[in-house]
Order: C-alpha cells, then structure tokens, then sequence
C-alpha cells in the first residue's frame, strides 16, 4: 500500500518507440486503470512498472523511492497476469506459497497467510487441487490469492478477466473491486475493455499511440472528455461525433451534409467556426421540434431502446430508457439539450469549451 | 473417439505383418537361439536351455562390458544433458541475430558418426594429431588418448557428446519455445533467483522433453557400437568394449551365435528396466508436487 508515480517514461524496442513521456500520478490506496485501443501501449506501461522491461528513459517511484533500475523482485509489487501463469506442476497452496518460499519465510507462516488468503478468496477446499483441476474463475482466484499473500505495495493487473466468459466476467469485476476496498491496496490495472475501466476505476488513465490523452475520475472522463478520442472511446454505444460548422448566432449547428441541428440556447465556441459536435446516445429526446431524422434500425435490448438514425446524411445512434411506440422508416424530431453537447476542433481533436 | 467397426483389423495388417516381418520375428529368433550351443557354420544345435545365460552371468568380461557401458552410458549422456541443456537455455536468451550460431553447433549432429569418429581419430591420433602436435608446441606432454585405458573412456565420451550434445540441444531448445514466458516472469516477481527458476519452474515445465532426450539417448547409447569400433575397437585391451563390442566380438569374431543372442536379450532387459527406472524416478521427482 503506497503511492506509486510515473514520471517522463519512455520506452524503445530498438528504433520503436512505444512510450512517449508518459507521466501518471497514483495515490495510495487508488484503483487505477489503464485504458486504450490494442498497441497504445498501456501493458507495455504496467510492465515497466512491474521491472519485466527496462525503462529507457524516465522514473519510476514506489513509496516515494526510485525503482527504475530495481529487479522485479525488489520492487515489493505482486502481479495478475492475463494467461494466469500458475505453475501447472504445483497445488494451489503450493502456487500461493511460492513468493513466500523464496523469500524464505518460515513454513508456519506460509500456511497461515496462504490459509488467511485462501479464506478471502474462498479457495480453502482447492488448496490441493493443480491448476489443471480448477475452472478459469478459480484459477483468476488463485492468481489474486498469489498476489495477496506477499502483501506487496502495488498490486498489478494485465488484462485479468479478458479470458473468462461475459458472464464470469462481470461477477469477477466486482470481486476485485470489493477485495480492493477491503485490503485498502493500490492497483493498477490494465484493459482494452472501457465498460471494465468505467465501472471498476478510481482514477482511469486514457493512452492512444503511446501517449496518455485523459487522466481524471470515470465521470469526469465521460462527461467532460478532453478531446475526441477520449470522448469517442469512453462510452458504450460510443458518443455520435458530427463535422460541420456552428452557425452565425450559436444556436444551431451546419452538418458537412447539410442537416441543421437547433439547439435551445446558444452555445459557447465561436460563432461560424469549423467544428466535430459530439453528442451522447443517450442524451437525445424525442420532441415534436427537433430535427428530422429517419429510423433505419431499431434494436431493443429488453432495458433500453437502440435505434440508428439518418440525420440529414449522418448516421446517428440514439439510447432510449423508455419504450417508444415508433417504427422503421418512420421520420421523427430529435432534440439535444445545449448543455449536454461537447464541440472538438477538428484538426487538433482537443475539446472546445 | 473412433468408433471400432468390425473388419477394420484388417486395415491394421499390412503394417503389423511388415513390422512382424523385420521386427518380431528376428526378435522372436534370437530368444530362440539363445537357447542353444550353436556356432555359425556348423550344422549341429545343441539346446541347453538356459546354459548360455548362467555361462555369461558368471563371466568376468561380461560384467567388465556391463560396468563399462553405463560408465560410457552414463558419462556421456549426462555430458550431453548439462551441455545441451546449457547451450539451449543460452540460445533462448539470445538475440535472434546471434541465433545463426546454432547453426554451427549442429554441425557435428549432420555428420555420419562413423565419418565423425574417422574425424575425431585423426585429431586424436598420437604425436601428429592435431590436439597433440597443438599440446607439444607449448611444451605440453599430451596424454595416449586412444592407448591408454582410461583416456580411451574419456575420448569415446567425448566423442558421443561431440556428436550427440546439438541433439540435446535442440529438442530442449524447442521445449523452451513452447514455455509460458509469463510464468517465468511471475517467479521473478515471486522473487525467485535465476537458480530457483530454473529449478523450480523451467525444468518442471520441460520434463516432457527431458524424458524423452534421455530416453532416447540412453537407448541409444547402449547400442553404442560405431564410434567407438572406429576409435578403438574395444581397445586398449577391453577398456572400451561396451555390451554391443562384446556381442559383436561373440557373434562376428567367435561364431558363438546362440551366446550373442543371449547377450542380446540380456541388454534388451536391461535397458527396458532402466529406461523404466528413470522416467518413473523424474515423473515422480517433478510432477507429484513441488515441496
């Protein structure tokens, strides 16, 4: 349990660089998760953290002491790999003791911290199956249960849950994040999958290209991101982005296709500029006013109501909570209110206020 | 699963009646004639039941042979595990670049073992041989490699490794191919050394691949016969006649047909209980926990 900051890494694999300066600040006890689209870079992140790559430039600190240069072993961190990496030859107890046997920690007190975890985990009665005995939830428990029991300063996740069913998945999440609450332990996990990252995270850390675009509280993310890719990313079905142009007297935006959305008050970039409107699925209405746009698709998912949209050219997901009596090909008035829309530049990508 | 259907046997006897051809039947054969006194060329069998064993287990050059070959056995093939062994947990760390070297470590596995051998004489060879005309310009007096009898051993184990260690080699360097790297690199964050990873998480993984080297090596090995005819015959003496030396010395030199088949039962039996002996000793070692 410890603080744990980033500071100016970069890494290169010969003449790749794959890490551009990244900089992330982790307080104690903080739940933070690395998100981004597959080579962003993120595990490459959670692995130099680890000390399984070395750093080529930048800091690494633990606990306020540079570990940059330090062995993995030295860095008091324990680690949940994707693919588990349990060893296939020992029990579960035996997975579980490992760390603690080549620390040389005495026999009694391996069984008592290995029997302490394993009652967290309730894998008491699988303490002497192999791994090859026990189905891929358990065996995420044993994984996690290996981490505990060393009791490290930073607890690391590489994609944990990415090999389990839908199902299992979403039981899991909230497993760790329960287990995280109750040992009070710092966690930096990594995924592709930003439902996980919403849903699990104090603080999720946003990386495209090998850069950190983002860094701030899931909502904060969601409701105010800070460019276009974040906004486009975070956010499941993803938020609808429009180029075009804000009319005259802000009260309107001109798609490049030519539809007009009306807004009900004026909006704040500047009148007649170039701009990406962005605007959430769910925060459309339906109203007698709004613009026109023709159904194309409606997809219901039991709670929620998915319709796709032709506004003007433009195609357009809409989120509905309610059961709406419309049908396809039907043409209706959709509204957005003015303080729910987000404006981007478009050729830098970052966010208009 | 295939289901069994009747008359399908009969796809099974082309091959068992080629392999009953060449295989069981000269097996078969030789349990029979060890059974009796018989001398190539002559007409006269004489059975006399177990008389050949009981003649063999009571002499001193069998149990010299026997001792000689799991010295040889063992020597080498031990060699060639820690060597191999060494040589392939090296090219697993290596660069790819430097990887065309094993390449050149397999060469002498490419070569024919008796052509090897003819090779390894001539380096050996007294005097003008190259390893001793390289000891006497620095004014090393170089030992009888091949004449005396226990340099003799050590050439001939030399010789096998030398021949056998980029085998080795390459069938462990594959087994670390298909290795999880994750769990290696969750024992270095368990904190475990280089030593105790190795121990305790690659050779368990690679006992698989360990068996079969040393299986098939051992097997190998006890058939030992060309390398070791080129080199020394057997020589100096009987130094380096191994079981298969012996056998052919008793059936090609002396006639004794009846007591080589003897002998060669005897090595059959050997080999299968030892064979048995070590994959149940490393089966039980690595795979029934780790404590």
């Amino acid at each position: 349990m410890a603080p744990l900051t980033v500071r100016q890494a970069t890494k290169s694999f010969g003449s790749v660089q794959v890490l551009h300066g990244v900089d992330v600040d982790i307080e104690d006890g903080e739940f933070v998760v690395l998100v981004g689209p597959s080579g962003c870079g993120k595990s490459t992140l959670l692995r130099l953290i680890a000390g399984l790559e070395d750093i080529t430039s930048g800091d690494i600190l633990i606990d306020g002491k540079v570990v940059s240069r330090l062995h993995p072993k030295d860095r008091d961190i324990a680690m949940v790999f994707q693919s588990y990496a349990l060893y296939p030859h020992m029990t579960v107890a035996e997975n579980m003791g490992f760390s603690l046997r080549m620390r040389d920690v005495g026999k009694s007190e391996q069984d008592r911290k290995v029997r302490e975890a394993a009652g967290i985990l309730g894998l008491t009665d699988l303490l002497d199956r192999y791994p090859r005995q026990l189905s891929g939830g358990q065996r995420q428990r044993v994984a996690m249960g290996r981490a505990i029991v060393r009791d490290p300063k930073v607890f690391l996740f590489d994609e944990p849950l990415s090999n389990l069913d839908a199902k299992l998945r979403v039981q899991m999440r909230a497993e760790i994040r329960e287990l995280q609450k109750a040992l009070r332990t710092t966690i930096v996990y990594v995924t592709h999958d930003q439902i996980e990252a919403m849903t699990m995270a104090d603080k999720i850390v946003v990386m495209r290209d090998g850069r950190v675009e983002q860094i701030g509280s899931p909502l904060e993310l969601y409701d105010r991101p800070a460019n276009m890719f974040v906004g486009g990313f975070i956010g499941s079905p993803a938020m609808n982005l429009l180029h075009g142009r804000v009319s005259e007297d802000g009260r309107s935006f001109t798609t490049d296709d030519g539809a007009d959305i009306a807004f009900s008050e004026a909006v704040s970039p500047a009148p007649g500029r170039q701009a990406v409107l962005g605007l959430r699925p769910e925060d459309f209405t339906i109203a007698d006013g709004g613009t026109p746009a023709t159904i194309r698709l409606i997809e219901p998912t039991g709670a929620d109501l998915l319709i796709n949209f032709d506004l003007g050219g433009e195609p357009i997901t809409a989120l509905f909570h309610e059961r709406l009596a419309l049908r396809e090909g039907e043409t209706v008035g959709l509204s957005v209110p003015s303080n729910k829309v987000h404006f981007f530049d478009p050729d830098s990508g970052a966010r208009i206020e | 699963m295939v289901r069994w259907q009747r008359g399908l046997w009969l796809f099974f006897l082309p091959s068992f009646g080629l392999l009953a051809v060449v295989l069981l039947w000269p097996l078969g054969y030789a349990i029979y004639l060890s059974f009796f006194d018989y001398y190539l060329g002559s007409d006269a069998r004489t059975f006399i039941g177990l008389g050949n064993y009981a003649d063999l287990l009571s002499e001193t050059r069998l149990w010299r042979s026997m001792w000689t070959t799991m010295l040889i056995a063992f020597g080498s093939v031990g060699l060639e595990f820690v060597v191999g062994f060494a040589l392939a947990l090296a090219l697993y760390r290596l660069h790819r670049s430097a990887k065309v070297f094993s390449v050149l470590l397999f060469l002498p596995h490419i070569v024919t073992p008796v052509v090897a051998a003819l090779f390894l004489k001539w380096m050996l060879a007294s005097n003008w041989g190259f390893i001793d005309a390289t000891l006497l310009t620095f004014n090393i007096e170089p030992q009888d490699w091949l004449g005396s009898p226990f340099w003799a051993k050590v050439s001939v184990i030399l010789a096998d490794a030398w021949v056998f260690t980029p085998l080795i080699m390459m069938v462990l360097y594959a087994a670390l191919q298909g290795l999880d790297t994750s769990l290696i690199e969750a024992a270095q964050i368990d904190g475990a050394s280089n030593w105790r990873i190795l121990r305790h998480v690659i050779i368990p993984s690679l006992i698989p691949a360990i068996i079969f080297t040393i299986s098939v090596r051992l097997m190998d090995v006890f058939r030992f016969f060309d390398i070791i005819y080129v080199l020394t015959g057997g020589g100096p003496g009987t130094a380096t006649e191994t079981i298969t030396m012996y056998t052919y010395q008793l059936g090609f030199r002396m006639l004794e047909v009846g007591k080589a088949s003897a002998l060669g039962v005897i090595t059959l039996v050997l080999v299968a209980a030892l064979l048995l002996a070590i994959n149940r000793t490393l089966n039980k070692t690595y795979r029934g926990g780790d404590r």
